[in-house]
């Protein structure tokens, strides 16, 4: 399966829907995303993870760098997963530390919403 | 599967000879382009041999991570249009994985990466190694978990 990536804006933080295999063939194509959503000015952003089928380091680093840009304008990036084996590869490299990780985008958004 | 892309099997090998019949020692070999494109097909092999072996759900997925960080990181290096080797060495409770490019200055992977932490931390043993035709190859050796009814006798 390849990767699909939608987004939509609720009450103000930017959803992005990532569905699919994200390694090194297909992270570009999230890079690209997260970079184009930044460069829009979308500082709040909630990666929806709940349908991806596949990570890898590369999908890390993307997810990575979206955090440091957002975080560049005093912004968040937080992610959306409840998939064991995927939840694996963030405690594998220390990264549950440094992401917000929910179970549900309502919950996300419920986060951001008291941090302001 | 394309023109480009060449697998084949080659059964019991004279490794497993010295041992008992029952043993299984075969040797899966696949050949494709150097291309992060092929890495989903590798994943799916990877997932297909290891069920065969009755490797868990767990250590299936973990194989399956562990052999694409190992390809991702030698396709950095491999030269393009050449190709990705991949050679699964089935034992009974075991499986040895070798993956190798060409590349036009080898070198050894960095083991400060997230990729290096993920593929050791997923795949049993892990070593690299630079070998003769400028070829680089990541090995990865990962033990099936004994059920505990299964282990004594």
């Amino acid at each position: 399966m390849d990767l699909k990536l939608g987004h939509y804006n609720k009450d103000g933080i930017e959803v992005v829907d990532v569905e699919g295999e994200i390694d090194v063939y297909t992270a570009p194509r999230l890079r690209e995303l997260l970079i184009d959503l930044v460069n829009k000015n979308n500082y709040q952003l909630v990666v929806n993870m709940e349908k991806v089928e596949f990570l890898d380091s590369t999908g890390l680093g993307v997810l990575v760098g979206g955090l440091k840009r957002v975080r560049a304008h005093d912004g968040s990036l937080d992610l959306v997963c409840t998939q064991e084996r995927i939840l694996k590869i963030f405690r594998i490299t220390g990264l549950t530390k440094v992401f917000g990780i929910y179970a549900t985008v309502d919950e996300a958004i419920a986060a951001k919403r008291a941090e302001k | 599967m394309t023109e480009d892309t060449a697998a084949a099997a080659v059964h019991g090998s004279a490794q497993g000879s010295a041992h008992t019949g029952r043993e299984m020692r075969d040797r899966v070999q696949v050949s494709m382009p150097a291309e992060s494109a092929y890495l989903s097909v590798l994943r799916t092999a990877t997932a297909g041999l290891a069920a065969r072996l009755d490797f868990t759900l767990d250590e299936i997925e973990d194989l399956r991570i562990a052999v694409d960080e190992a390809c991702a990181m030698l396709l950095a290096q491999a030269i393009p249009g050449t190709s990705l080797e991949c050679a699964f060495d089935l034992g009974t409770d075991e499986m040895t994985i070798t993956v190798s490019v060409v590349a036009a200055r080898p070198r050894l992977p960095a083991r400060d990466t997230f990729a290096w932490t993920v593929l050791s931390a997923l795949a049993g043993t892990v070593d690299s190694r630079v070998g003769p035709g400028d070829r680089v190859a990541i090995v990865l050796r990962k033990r099936r978990e004994i059920p505990e009814a299964t282990r004594s006798g």
